[in-house]
């Protein structure tokens, strides 16, 4: 990561609650969790963004709606 | 003409907030968490960012009512966000400003292209971790609201004049009165 203070400066937010977890169990995680617990505010918006277009009410499945988000994260090469 | 079917008073993304008020409430409340609240980064040089990103994806509604916002912000200085837009290394803005837009410029073109030597300009120039992190993420942000008003062919007025008023209330007030906006005149129809 670029940003050591990211990582250095979590927020409370229940990401912080997962790193801790992840990091006391020695399991590996995914990284942008700590930009998650960094910016606790735009990431709750976000949060409530991705939650109302995978899960919100509508025609498309959830799992329809995930194959479209994997496939355009597979197509901007993103591995996570 | 869109290729769904929205209000016809509603140009870019605003006729988006009008079809889809659950997604609009998030996004409104990231873009004013982003450009709006208080900052090391002034709105104004939050509002160059999105506007430089917006012009670099091509979006004329984002980049013409950003710029306009990024103007009053500046004192009514359309032409530096011109500048900035043709060529932010020889605009009047600080060197933090324009590593941060390099930055941003990056981003754009795919997040693996920032380099090691992109963040350290930025931090020579003074910039702190979470100035860098914000410049990331608002040119994130800006690349998915962009795809979001192009993806689905919202109409855009052609005349930059047309933005200036609502420029001057964003500006003024934020984004979270948007998504309220919208309802009261759903609740009116």
């Amino acid at each position: 990561m670029f940003l050591p203070e990211v990582e250095a400066n979590p927020q409370p937010s229940p990401t912080t609650d997962l790193i801790r977890v992840a990091q006391s169990a020695g399991a590996e995680y995914p990284q942008i969790w700590h930009m998650f617990a960094y910016r606790a505010q735009a990431s709750a918006h976000l949060g409530a963004c991705t939650q109302e277009v995978m899960r919100g009410e509508g025609p498309l499945s959830a799992g329809i709606r995930e194959l479209i988000a994997a496939f355009t994260s597979f197509y901007n090469d993103c591995l996570f | 003409m869109a290729h769904i079917r929205l209000s016809e008073e509603l140009p870019g993304i605003r006729g988006l907030f009008d079809f889809r008020p659950e997604t609009a409430k998030p996004l409104c409340e990231l873009a004013d968490v982003l450009l709006h609240a208080p900052g090391t980064l002034s709105p104004g040089e939050r509002e160059l960012i999105a506007t430089y990103v917006s012009s670099r994806n091509d979006c004329f509604y984002c980049q013409t009512s950003h710029g306009a916002i990024a103007a009053h912000h500046l004192g009514g200085d359309e032409e530096l966000v011109q500048q900035v837009k043709r060529d932010f290394e020889q605009a009047a803005v600080s060197d933090k400003l324009k590593a941060l837009l390099a930055i941003a410029g990056k981003v754009q073109r795919g997040g693996k292209n920032v380099q090691p030597e992109d963040v350290e300009r930025a931090r020579r120039q003074g910039a702190t971790d979470r100035e860098i992190h914000d410049t990331v993420l608002i040119a994130a942000a800006f690349c998915m609201y962009n795809r979001y008003v192009d993806g689905l062919a919202t109409w855009a007025p052609s005349d930059p004049a047309a933005y200036r008023g609502r420029a001057a209330i964003v500006a003024e007030s934020g984004y979270l009165g948007i998504p309220r906006d919208i309802a009261a005149a759903q609740a009116g129809r």
